[in-house]
């Protein structure tokens, strides 16, 4: 009834062409509440943008070229190596982060004495400043830092370890350990919120027709979790390709590369330089690409997993 | 099934106390750094509550001079000889973060003279860090007003334009709304740090470059597509039914946005503007990009960590001053947070 009213009312609206009530009728009214978001995009998003994509594909004089620019950034130092390492750092540190994150929102979903409050140290490390982690994993991986100091005192090592020379693999293990450390919170809230939302009744009701703990996780924790698993497993995706601080605060450029790296690098550390810029412009370009890719690959990957799960 | 039981219970202690202790201890390492000295910067191993005194030991030496000894954790060690006062009051300062006058320093130091060499106790400074950070770093102090203000007009412009946006993406269905909705992503998935350059010639010719609206124009890019997602998820699960009441009462649209839906949406927007606030508030990038005189103090804490190679506990002290809003901030929206991803019902 309402509904009709409203209809009627925008007609109404039309044909008197009342000032104001003219404008707010139903047709218009969500473009009229997207028109800001729209201004704002197309002049601090797509503007910004375009320059940024009119720049890869064209060379230093400002003539055309399809491919000159990729080639730069092909031919650049340790391309390759930012390649490896993003792929790496995006795949281990997304798997190592859900898999605690899902133990501990399990275990922490349980009310329990000091349940709350353990929610709420495990929270603390997502509410600290990239720069402070820095900070407070440089002091700790120093020859004389707070890590060794532990691992001497536990007997875990004899001599102190120069985590800070770490190359390669080793070096990209512990950017994943250190942003584990600080994201994994974030991936926790999202799954014990979802976990909040699980009926105790359905759970019961599985105990009674005899399901264990385990198929109880499996066969409705997990189903019921999936949404929320969807969303920030893109989340941390999209962050996780755009690695870069942690990396550049704890061992400094061109240590670990990463694609973001490789763009702040060329920002920060060498500007001025005519390919420079060049090069941060493809850099993000690319890095931005593969972003879309992967989250499109992803979310139709999940799609046609829930469509088949659905039967089950 | 006892015992199972047992395992059990040992198993989930054994996790929960290794995540405690994994948060807590760098934490506390972390703290105890902000409060150490130069001296004890060097020591090691490290200990995880920081030292409020420091113990010297002093020798009588010639020419009316002092031997100073101190113990490192390898034993004590003959530090500095001198009987200069300026000198004396500078090495306290920096090495044990002591301030005390040299000339004082000198007096008690004169007792040696009739008892022979003597062990002194002086208090640290405990904020010596905090005051040298501010010493050392030029415009730190403009730096933090610049941070609130930028995050401040971040918060104002995601949440008035995003929300927006979120409602109509939830309440109406129209066309391209998918398009839209992807475009929404997309803006999320551009890595900010590509489009700071372009954005540097933008604001330029807009006049904001160096400005703090400036800034706050850049991180609202990423913030307003999150505000509007996030917002819509949560006016879905407000019932439409409460609106239809208020246009039954003769209240048009933007009257119900205002009055019943905004309230309802509280969390969705609490949870957003924290957000908007970690964005401004922790970036660095960007902002030595955008910025040359009007830097913020995540910038400023990021080139005192490339400076001070040295002197990290100054830039771990100034780290410090950066948590806390953030903490502060994050923890009183955090049950916002919570019932946002767990969808609000109403």
């Amino acid at each position: 009834m309402s509904k009709a009213k409203l209809e009627n009312s925008s007609q109404i609206g039309l044909t008197n062409s009342k000032g104001l009530s003219s404008i707010f009728n139903k047709k218009t009214i969500p473009y009229l509440l997207l028109l800001p978001a729209f201004i704002y995009y197309a002049v601090f998003w797509l503007a910004p943008v375009f320059a940024g994509v009119l720049e890869v594909f064209t060379d230093m004089n400002g003539s055309f070229t399809l491919t000159e620019n990729f080639k730069l950034m092909l031919k650049s130092d340790l391309f390759d190596k930012a390649v490896m390492n993003t792929a790496l750092f995006a795949a281990i540190s997304v798997i190592l982060q859900y898999f605690i994150a899902l133990l501990l929102a399990v275990l922490l979903s349980r009310k329990f004495k000091g349940s709350k409050l353990l929610m709420f140290v495990a929270m603390i490390p997502m509410a600290i400043t990239p720069t402070a982690v820095a900070i407070l994993w440089k002091t700790g991986l120093i020859k004389d830092g707070w890590v060794n100091s532990v691992l001497m005192f536990l007997r875990i090592i004899k001599e102190p370890i120069v985590f800070l020379n770490a190359e390669g693999l080793a070096a990209v293990f512990l950017i994943v350990l250190i942003d584990t450390w600080t994201v994994t919170p974030s991936v926790m809230i999202i799954l014990s919120a979802g976990l909040q939302g699980i009926q105790r009744e359905l759970k019961e009701a599985a105990y009674t027709f005899g399901a264990n703990k385990w198929r109880i996780f499996v066969d409705i924790t997990l189903p019921i979790l999936k949404p929320s698993i969807i969303t920030s497993i893109i989340l941390r995706l999209i962050a996780a390709i755009q690695v870069w601080a942690i990396a550049v605060m704890v061992l400094g450029f061109s240590r670990v590369p990463f694609l973001v790296e490789r763009i702040a690098f060329y920002v920060d550390a060498v500007p001025g330089v005519a390919t420079s810029e060049k090069l941060a412009f493809t850099f993000s370009f690319t890095t931005t690409v593969i972003v879309f890719i992967t989250t499109v690959i992803y979310l139709r990957a999940t799609k046609k997993k829930t469509k088949q799960g659905g039967n089950s | 099934m006892d015992k199972l039981n047992i395992i059990h219970k040992t198993v989930i202690s054994i996790i929960i106390s290794t995540m405690v202790i994994s948060v807590v201890v760098p934490l506390l390492f972390f703290l105890s750094i902000t409060f150490s000295s130069d001296v004890e910067m060097t020591k090691f191993p490290k200990a995880l509550i920081p030292t409020f005194a420091v113990t010297v030991k002093v020798a009588p030496a010639e020419d009316g001079e002092y031997e100073i000894f101190h113990n490192r954790g390898e034993g004590y060690r003959s530090i500095i000889t001198t009987k200069n006062p300026t000198k004396l009051e500078n090495h306290f300062r920096r090495q044990y973060s002591v301030t005390i006058s040299g000339e004082k320093l000198l007096e008690d130091f004169s007792k040696t003279r009739v008892n022979g060499s003597m062990e002194f106790k002086y208090r640290k400074d405990i904020f010596y860090n905090f005051k040298q950070f501010f010493a050392i770093v030029n415009n730190s102090i403009p730096a933090l007003k610049n941070s609130v203000l930028v995050a401040l007009y971040t918060i104002l412009i995601s949440l008035s334009i995003g929300s927006l946006a979120g409602y109509a993406m939830a309440r109406y269905t129209f066309k391209f709304k998918e398009v839209i909705n992807v475009t929404l992503l997309i803006v999320r998935m551009f890595p900010v740090v590509g489009i700071s350059i372009p954005m540097a010639v933008l604001l330029i010719k807009f006049g904001l470059f160096d400005t703090l609206l400036g800034l706050a124009l850049l991180y609202s890019v990423p913030n307003i597509a999150l505000t509007a997602w996030i917002t819509s998820s949560i006016f879905i699960g407000i019932n439409p039914e409460l609106e239809e009441a208020s246009f039954v009462f003769g209240a048009n649209s933007f009257q119900t946005f205002m009055r019943i839906t905004l309230p309802l949406a509280f969390p969705a927007l609490a949870a957003s503007s924290m957000y908007a606030f970690l964005t401004a508030w922790n970036d660095t990038i960007s902002a030595l990009i955008l910025t040359n005189q009007n830097q913020t103090l995540a910038l400023v804490v990021y080139k005192a960590i490339g400076t001070t190679s040295s002197g990290i506990q100054y830039a771990a002290a100034g780290s410090i001053i950066l948590i806390l809003p953030a903490l502060v901030f994050t923890f009183i929206v955090r049950k916002y947070v919570n019932q946002m991803w767990g969808g609000v019902e109403l």
